[in-house]
């Protein structure tokens, strides 16, 4: 079966800033997908591409179509929340749900309205005098009554609470998640998605600086706390990145059977922001 | 098809203008019917009485069709410009909506439905005016405000109107559909600015005036390119003799499609709408 998305070396540039520097990256479907890079690493430039939403050079296939020339026949089949504060200020709630039952062939009306339902947002009311957690559910159940095989998230839950970021990934796992369905969701807060995952794509400079699945990094990667005296030893060993804490220093590990590395320290698996960090600083240095 | 009903209603929705101006000349004018004085009417001559309701119905159209054309152009500034400003053109591009069919839809509700919306407001107020004048007023000019056959004149008229304005005055649509998709601010002044610097530039190196000449004649041009009459002045000189004839002697249907300028005009119009389409597909931000 072909990828969901698979890009060859994916270009953009906006005048002299290249956004995307021939990256290149393959998803399945049946994912949650994070992709994770720092401000300005071009996130949102590779999301824009992927929903046809900015011109490209290189090759992008998303469900077997060009996104730019066919964003109108892939927005059949994706969705996307990009930032929830984009819903118009002016339409009503129950505007939204007529106009977007109107013309989305895959929109399921009664679904939107159990999710609302649950929300206790009157119809009646107009996107400018909700709040942004408010706006957040209208926006939520409006995509996830779509039946579509690829959702696609921009900073979903930005200037949102610590109550709003969790009931909007609790609803996107417990109530839309399944295994006809894709999720790719960009966000500063990796910490809070990450045991939502199934694989990360790390992007820096316009460049894919990994693409794996967690499987695959709990496998590959490895980072020892050292004493001083070790420190030496496990030095040999390679590691590409140390970071010093609480008088300890720990290593990271690539490609490095756990064996050779259990003698130096206590072994544990990096989270996706530490590897994340580790990676980004490492392949600096 | 179906998204255009759609389409077209959510411009409804959102610009509620569409139907609050119409209501509020509406209102003010059942308001003068109501409240102003009578006896003016009574000075008017019983031979011109039947002019008097001509005008009376041409008036009260063209007020509602001036006022509302001036709004398609700032709404069609507007319309692709805003969303972009609010950051909600990312909601409306993730539905499976073309931006032809977006621009598209644009075009449809400043040239046809905000017009045809003003004519059918001018209709509704010009009889409950003529409703109420015909009860406060002296009978004989009451009567003259319930001529059926006048009535379907004037329909035919802003129908003829509202078809010509839309193809001659395609071009500056197109212009200003190409500005509000592509400015990053201020579109009013961008739809000037550029046209302006041209004919200074123009004036300075060459001494010429070929772009005012081309503008001017677009925008001033359309009555003349459209009616006839030019050979009595302007309508002020009309006597009731003429006025008593049919509104479409005026309408120069033969001179209108006939004319170069026309088709100029259009084509000229719908390579604009065409490049505003491109744009709006490659701008999702400001």
């Amino acid at each position: 079966m072909a990828p969901l998305i698979e890009a060859r070396n994916l270009h953009k540039k906006y005048g002299s800033h290249v956004a995307l520097d021939n990256a290149n990256l393959t998803i399945e479907a049946g994912r949650i997908v994070g992709l994770i890079g720092p401000n300005g690493a071009g996130k949102t430039s590779a999301l824009r591409a992927m929903l046809g939403l900015t011109s490209y050079e290189g090759e992008l296939r998303v469900l077997g179509r060009e996104p730019f020339r066919e964003r109108t026949d892939l927005m059949k089949d994706a969705c996307f929340i990009a930032d929830v504060a984009v819903l118009p200020s002016w339409m009503r709630v129950d505007q939204a749900i007529d106009y977007v039952g109107g013309v989305h062939p895959r929109f399921r009306r009664d679904r939107a309205m159990g999710f609302l339902a649950k929300s206790r947002i009157e119809g009646k009311r107009r996107m400018r005098e909700l709040s942004k957690g408010m706006k957040t559910q209208v926006h939520l159940a409006l995509t996830m009554a779509i039946d579509a095989k690829l959702l696609v998230l921009d900073e979903p839950t930005l200037g949102l609470d610590i109550l709003a970021r969790r009931s909007f990934y609790d609803a996107l796992v417990n109530d839309y998640m399944d295994e006809t369905r894709t999720i790719v969701i960009t966000t500063h807060q990796v910490e809070e998605i990450e045991n939502l995952l199934t694989d990360a794509i790390f992007i820096d400079k316009g460049r894919i600086v990994l693409d794996s699945s967690l499987e695959d990094i709990a496998q590959r990667f490895c980072a020892v706390s050292v004493a001083g005296e070790q420190l030496a030893a496990a030095r040999a060993q390679g590691p590409f990145y140390e970071r010093h804490v609480l008088g300890k220093t720990v290593l990271y590990f690539e490609a490095k059977p756990r064996e050779r590395l259990s003698g130096f320290g206590e072994l544990h698996t990096p989270t996706i922001a530490d590897l994340f960090v580790a990676k980004l600083s490492g392949d600096a240095s | 098809m179906n998204n255009y009903g759609w389409l077209i209603r959510r411009e409804f929705w959102e610009r509620r203008a569409i139907w609050i101006v119409p209501a509020c000349i509406s209102g003010t004018l059942i308001l003068v019917a109501l409240f102003g004085r009578a006896q003016i009417l009574s000075d008017v001559p019983q031979e011109s009485s039947a002019f008097v309701g001509k005008v009376y119905l041409g008036l009260t159209g063209a007020l509602f069709i001036t006022v509302m054309t001036l709004y398609s152009t700032l709404y069609l500034l507007d319309c692709l410009y805003d969303d972009r400003r609010d950051r909600s053109v990312l909601f409306w591009k993730s539905l499976p909506i073309s931006d032809t069919d977006t621009v598209l839809s644009k075009l449809i509700v400043a040239l046809f439905a905000i017009p045809l919306v003003a004519v059918l407001a001018a209709d509704v107020t010009s009889l409950i005016v003529a409703f109420i004048v015909s009860i406060r007023a002296p009978t004989m000019i009451g009567g003259s405000l319930w001529q059926g056959s006048d009535w379907l004149q004037v329909q035919a008229l802003w129908l003829y109107v509202i078809l010509t304005m839309a193809i001659w005055y395609l071009p500056v649509s197109g212009w200003c559909l190409m500005v509000s998709a592509y400015v990053k601010r201020a579109p009013m002044l961008w739809s000037v600015l550029p046209l302006l610097g041209a004919y200074l530039i123009e004036r300075f190196f060459l001494g010429t005036h070929y772009i005012a000449q081309v503008i001017g004649g677009r925008l001033a041009g359309y009555a003349q390119v459209a009616f006839h009459g030019s050979s009595h002045g302007s309508p002020a000189a009309w006597d009731a003799q003429e006025a008593a004839n049919a509104a479409w002697q005026f309408m120069d249907i033969r001179g209108f499609f006939g004319s170069p300028a026309t088709w100029v005009g259009l084509g000229l119009g719908v390579a604009m709408v065409a490049a505003a389409i491109q744009m709006r597909m490659r701008r999702s931000d400001i």
